[in-house]
């Protein structure tokens, strides 16, 4: 097969007609479809990218809403125990206040009570001093004396601070 | 055996490969065509043709089938060849086609010849000088239409003695291409016929068809790298051609 002839115009042509039908059968379609495809993965990794730098931008402010929350929390508490404390001083106060008022009310009550007893004691003394001084003196004294005697006695009684 | 009665026994579909068909002559000239050769270069036309259909119908963007990855890994692979040659890409993009061709069908050719009682369109000289004249074709029109004069002008540098030097350069480049390939694929075709003929055929029965096999292997192997070298050969020459530091 050393020996040239119209067999090499023939393969000529053959590969010029394989190649214009495979330029348009398959290349166009090719070429098409290998750009598309490259437009859809640059598109996707912008996209992609785009979203990571939201997605960024909201982790941050998501951090930056729970910092603030959680120092308001913090302001709230701290409010709280102070109000807490107030209280506690006012309920402490008014508990001191209200025992004051029934220690006074049990001295005053006491007072009155004392009193009472030395207008009775008072009265059994006159009333024993009598009977004393009757069986000291016996006969000797004259009724009119004797409440003479009393009387002034009394009189001295009364004068005495019991 | 002798080599012809090899080649005769394997020629299981009576392709009448000593004649020719003579259709007529122009002026003196006669029209002679290698009946073998054109037959296997139209089946050749064939499968690729079917195998671009096939790869291209449906296609998907998102989940493309087995032969349309096929087709678009062939596509890619010659397509970053020539990125890295031609740095232009509107030229590239206007070559590209040219180049995927070749490897394609020189792929197809080679492979072709290396089923049983076929042989490959690439084992006729005639294939294999018609497809580097086109490229020879090829790079000295892209020259002529990117460059317009300077094309003519650069086979006068440096010195305008150097012309006989630089037409010589560029006539060697289509023959080495042809004789390239040529050489390879015909010379694996006759060492699978000689192998076969070497053997006795009692050796059949007890493993000898390995031997075969394994260099119908590593032809399929010579059918690709032959298949690459051309195409890149291709590419470098055109971008010689065209790139502005020529």
């Amino acid at each position: 097969m050393l020996e040239f002839n119209a067999t090499l115009i023939a393969q000529m042509f053959n590969f010029v007609i394989l190649l214009i039908f495979l330029r348009f059968v398959a290349y166009k379609p090719i070429a098409k479809l290998l750009k598309d495809r490259q437009d859809f993965i640059a598109n996707n990794v912008a996209t992609a990218e785009e979203e990571r730098k939201q997605a960024q931008e909201l982790r941050e402010q998501y951090l930056a809403d729970m910092q603030k929350a959680r120092e308001e929390a913090q302001a709230i508490i701290a409010q709280a125990a102070k109000v807490g404390e107030i209280q506690a001083q006012e309920i402490i106060a008014a508990a001191k206040e209200e025992s004051n008022r029934v220690k006074d009310n049990a001295l005053k009550e006491i007072e009155r009570e004392k009193e009472k007893a030395v207008r009775e004691l008072r009265d059994q003394v006159t009333v024993l001093s009598v009977a004393v001084a009757g069986k000291i003196i016996g006969q000797t004294i004259t009724p009119e004396i004797q409440h003479d005697m009393v009387q002034q006695f009394i009189r001295e009684a009364g004068d005495l601070p019991c | 055996m002798d080599l012809h009665e090899v080649e005769e026994s394997l020629n299981f579909w009576h392709f009448p490969h000593t004649g020719a068909w003579h259709l007529g002559t122009v002026g003196n000239f006669p029209i002679d065509l290698n009946p073998k050769t054109l037959i296997v270069t139209w089946l050749t036309m064939i499968l690729v043709a079917a195998f671009a259909i096939v790869a291209t119908r449906n296609m998907s963007m998102k989940r493309p089938n087995s032969a349309q990855t096929a087709f678009e890994m062939v596509y890619n692979f010659v397509g970053g060849i020539v990125k890295e040659q031609i740095t232009d890409p509107i030229k590239a993009a206007a070559f590209l086609s040219i180049p995927v061709t070749f490897f394609i069908f020189i792929l197809f050719s080679n492979i072709l010849g290396l089923i049983p009682t076929l042989t490959s369109p690439t084992a006729d000289l005639n294939t294999t000088v018609g497809l580097a004249l086109t490229t020879f074709l090829l790079f000295e029109f892209m020259g002529i239409y990117y460059k317009r004069g300077k094309h003519f002008k650069h086979y006068l540098e440096p010195f305008v003695f150097f012309l006989p030097i630089n037409i010589i350069e560029d006539l060697s480049k289509p023959i080495t291409l042809s004789f390239r390939l040529y050489g390879n694929i015909y010379a694996g075709e006759v060492l699978l016929l000689v192998i076969l003929g070497l053997m006795p055929p009692v050796l059949n029965f007890c493993g000898g068809f390995v031997i075969p096999v394994v260099w119908l292997a590593y032809s399929i192997f010579v059918g690709c790298i032959q298949a690459f070298v051309f195409t890149i050969l291709s590419t470098v020459y055109v971008s010689q051609k065209i790139s502005d530091t020529h």
